[in-house]
């Protein structure tokens, strides 16, 4: 049985209309911003309204009677009579269970709504391709609140409707990050549990700080938070219908570093990192030169080039039949290729047009770039290594990839990026259907956290 | 002529009843209601009231300083004024009618009244309805009654009761109180048929007071505020039977008048001349000694305990009569008209009067700064209820 909390006003100066009405309650009674209430219309019909605003007034006339009534201004005194004060709550009609848009009647009974009204009101129960996006808490803090999934048509964020999701808010709060991962962990959910289905998903997270998104295959440990927070979160995750397991068939890659030297290149514990590669879900990964000397182009993404000098030399190296390049298969071949080449005196065998200057710069940039331990000669599988590329062509149904690039400078993490975007790019072109082993999902979820650094700042302008 | 039968005419109005019932001629003149806006009076004039000795147990001549006694109360935070009780009507002319007495006609008003008597009960701090009765009455001449048949109006008012319009929308007449006709006194005939009205709302209001004490409902730690003075006049019922007068009396052992306007030349010196400036002049949170009042033309041997006190500062005021509130009590028992009440007991209740100065109602009533706030509310609820004019006079 709905609960009776008021009654609908419509004054000369205040009507009712099609859409909003005003109605009156206690004014101790709790009701907040997005609540949904239900008010008795015509033909046995109910109109839902979504409350916008709440207002306290009371039978005072003006400040001033309010000053008088303290004594003139003293602010000691207590009332024997509280002053006679309500609460009316403003409301934008939202639904009508008759499609009735006849404005509400003054003294209609305003009632709150149960669960199943407030899924109807909001049109929650008529959303295809569910897919749970998060809970909705009406009546929030009285006995009478209510809990309710809310789902979301799930092409409008896994395509072809839409393809890309925002979040934005308040920095610092520890909730952007940990929707996206809500939201990733309810898309595996569903997929883990559609058996007989042709559409599949897979991840790739980029984790760029820290080392919060290197454990998302673990459960929480819920140490840091209330004493109850383990089992309230757990059955809310129950409610949605969302399973509250981790993560399933996750694999971390970290930029590869030599066990023995000092420098680390990320955040991640060495206990841990142990432990990951115990299970073989860790890699460590590497650039080797015969194989990713396509991607230096990556390293140039920030670089202005109005002459186009630079990716003239980049087309000159990934030239199979280039004079200068062709054959090399280090970096540290590469780098004495292109030391050579920004000499003075060079370039006389005709072979380019490119200036001694622009090698120069050429190398300045690459040199620094390629000073890591990841732009190694050779990938060994057997300590654990990898090529980024190749792993993520072999990227399956389900599958979650987290590539770990935090403690890499800028231009390293640009590099990295634009690598294994271009490889799912490729890989869904069909550039490695050939290959075995490799059977891409029908969707990949690209994660990249604190995007606005990475994305381009350009804003197209119209012609 | 219009009938009640006459099915050509689906709105029959109560002005058609009264035509088939009384005769006589409508002249169909504007309605209106005859109430002026309430503001701030001094009520001047004659009063036949006998200012007599003080009536409390220490005899008091100067004004009593009530200040420390207010905040002492304060902080207890509990509370003895519980009920609040106020009536009020609302009078409308709503026909003239010409009677014809022989030799001549004569055009008399017909007068309709909504009666509302009201109480309210304070539990925490808030107000809450605790009982409220309406009466619909009409005042016309007595000569309307051409047969002088008793019973005649009571059977009119049942006529138009059963008119279709009135039922529809639940509304009830519940007299037709006759006003005289006789021009031996010098008073307007809608003067005589307000003042109908007005006696027919004390009765509800003494109604109203008998039922709460009937229940239980008051008592020393439960007092009554009625808004207004306690001066009723003991119905010739009441002074027939001993012992119903006793209960009319014993029923206002724990009530208190409280009237925002009052004529202070009531007030006499010990030379017995009118005295205002006495009152004029009390101090802020103070009272005046208690006196005592009868007027045993008018009220009987009904004897009156009566007392000011100060809410609000003189200056903050416009007159030197605002914020002073006029106290009555009847004086109940024997032990209290001979010895007069419990100083001790004035003193509490004054106190707790003074501390009902805030909220104000600045803003909403001309009259803030005599009214005290619960009373304020009871008259707001009472009035809420009332038939909104236009529709009431619709009726006729």
């Amino acid at each position: 049985m709905n609960k009776l909390i008021g009654r609908v006003l419509a004054t000369e100066k205040a009507p009712t209309t099609m859409d909003k009405f005003n109605f009156w309650t206690d004014a101790n009674l709790q009701l907040h911003a997005f609540d949904i209430v239900k008010v008795e219309h015509i033909d046995k019909s109910f109109t839902f309204g979504v409350i916008e605003n709440i207002s306290h007034i009371t039978d005072a006339q003006s400040f001033l009677t309010n000053f008088i009534s303290c004594d003139f201004g003293d602010v000691e005194i207590d009332e024997p009579t509280l002053r006679i004060g309500m609460n009316y709550a403003e409301a934008k009609v939202s639904f009508n269970s008759n499609n009735l848009y006849t404005p509400v009647h003054n003294n209609a009974k305003v009632y709150l709504a149960s669960a199943e009204e407030i899924t109807m009101a909001l049109g929650l129960d008529k959303i295809q391709n569910p897919l749970v996006c998060g809970s909705l808490k009406m009546y929030e803090g009285t006995k009478d609140e209510v809990t309710l999934p809310v789902k979301l048509n799930s092409k409008f964020i896994l395509g072809p409707e839409g393809a890309h999701l925002n979040i934005s808010g308040i920095s610092g709060l520890a909730s952007k990050t940990s929707y996206a991962i809500f939201l990733m962990k309810a898309i595996q959910d569903q997929y883990l549990s559609m058996t007989n289905s042709d559409d599949s998903v897979a991840f790739v997270i980029f984790n760029v700080k820290g080392c919060d998104l290197m454990a998302i295959d673990r459960e929480n440990d819920f140490v840091q938070d209330m004493p109850n927070a383990k089992e309230e979160t757990l059955f809310e995750y129950k409610n949605l219908g969302l399973s509250p397991e981790p993560f399933k068939n996750v694999k971390y890659f970290i930029p590869y570093y030599d066990s023995n030297s000092a420098k680390q290149s990320t955040y991640l514990p060495k206990s841990d990192i142990a432990r990951y590669m115990e299970d073989g879900q860790l890699k460590k990964y590497k650039y080797v030169y015969s194989s990713d000397k396509e991607s230096i182009e990556m390293m140039f993404s920030n670089i202005d080039d109005p002459a186009q000098t630079m990716e003239s030399i980049i087309s000159k190296i990934i030239d199979e039949d280039d004079p200068d390049f062709k054959g090399l298969s280090t970096w540290a071949d590469f780098i004495d290729k292109v030391t050579e080449n920004s000499q003075k005196g060079s370039g006389q065998k005709g072979s380019n047009d490119i200036s001694v200057l622009s090698w120069r710069k050429f190398k300045r940039i690459v040199r620094k770039a390629i000073q890591d331990e990841m732009f190694a000669n050779r990938v060994v599988p057997e300590r654990n290594e990898c090529r980024l590329a190749d792993e993520l062509k072999k990227i399956g149904k389900n599958d979650v990839v987290v590539i770990d690039i935090a403690k890499l400078p800028e231009d390293k993490q640009a590099f990295v990026f634009g690598d294994a975007v271009r490889t799912i790019y490729n890989l869904k072109l069909g550039e490695y259907d050939a290959e075995t082993d490799v059977a891409p999902p029908s969707r990949i979820i690209v994660f990249i956290d604190e995007l606005n650094k990475y994305a381009s700042k350009d804003v197209p302008h119209s012609p | 002529m219009a009938s009640r039968n006459d099915g050509s005419k689906p709105h029959v109005k109560i002005r058609d009843i009264l035509t088939e019932e009384t005769g006589g001629k409508s002249y169909k003149a504007h309605k209106y209601s005859l109430d002026t806006t309430e503001r701030p009076t001094i009520d001047y004039g004659n009063n036949q009231i006998v200012w007599k000795k003080t009536a409390e147990t220490t005899k008091h001549t100067k004004y009593i300083d009530l200040s420390r006694l207010c905040k002492i109360i304060t902080q207890q935070n509990d509370q003895i004024l519980s009920y609040f009780l106020d009536g009020s009507r609302r009078v409308f002319k709503v026909d003239d009618r010409a009677y014809y007495d022989g030799s001549r006609s004569m055009i008399f008003p017909i007068i309709a009244g909504q009666i509302g008597v009201g109480c309210c009960r304070r539990v925490d701090k808030r107000m809450v309805p605790e009982k409220f009765k309406r009466e619909i009455v009409l005042s016309m001449p007595d000569i309307a009654n051409a047969g002088g048949k008793p019973g005649f109006f009571q059977a009119t008012t049942k006529k138009i009761n059963e008119c279709k319009e009135l039922k529809k929308i639940g509304v009830e007449f519940s007299a037709i109180l006759p006003y005289r006709t006789s021009k031996n006194e010098e008073m307007k005939f809608e003067d005589k048929a307000t003042a109908c009205v007005q006696d027919k709302m004390i009765e509800c209001e003494k109604e109203l007071v008998a039922e709460l004490v009937r229940e239980g409902k008051l008592n020393q730690d439960n007092y009554l505020i009625k808004d207004g003075s306690l001066e009723y006049r003991p119905t010739q019922k009441d002074k027939k039977d001993k012992k119903s007068y006793q209960t009319f009396k014993n029923n206002y052992s724990w009530v208190l008048g409280a009237s925002k306007n009052f004529n202070p030349e009531v007030c006499l010196d010990v030379n017995g001349k009118p005295n205002p400036g006495f009152i004029a002049d009390l101090p802020l949170y103070h009272r005046t000694p208690v006196s005592c009042y009868e007027n045993p033309d008018y009220l009987g041997d009904v004897q009156f305990a009566v007392w000011y006190i100060r809410l609000r500062d003189q200056h903050r005021t416009r007159s030197p009569f605002d914020g002073i509130l006029k106290i009555e009590k009847i004086l109940v028992t024997d032990e209290e008209v001979s010895e007069g009440m419990n100083s001790e007991l004035v003193d509490t209740l004054s106190t707790y009067l003074i501390n009902e100065r805030n909220p104000v109602c600045y803003g909403s009533d001309l009259r803030w700064a005599n009214h005290i706030y619960p009373i304020y509310l009871t008259e707001s609820f009472v009035k809420s209820r009332y038939l909104s004019a236009d529709s009431f006079l619709h009726l006729f």
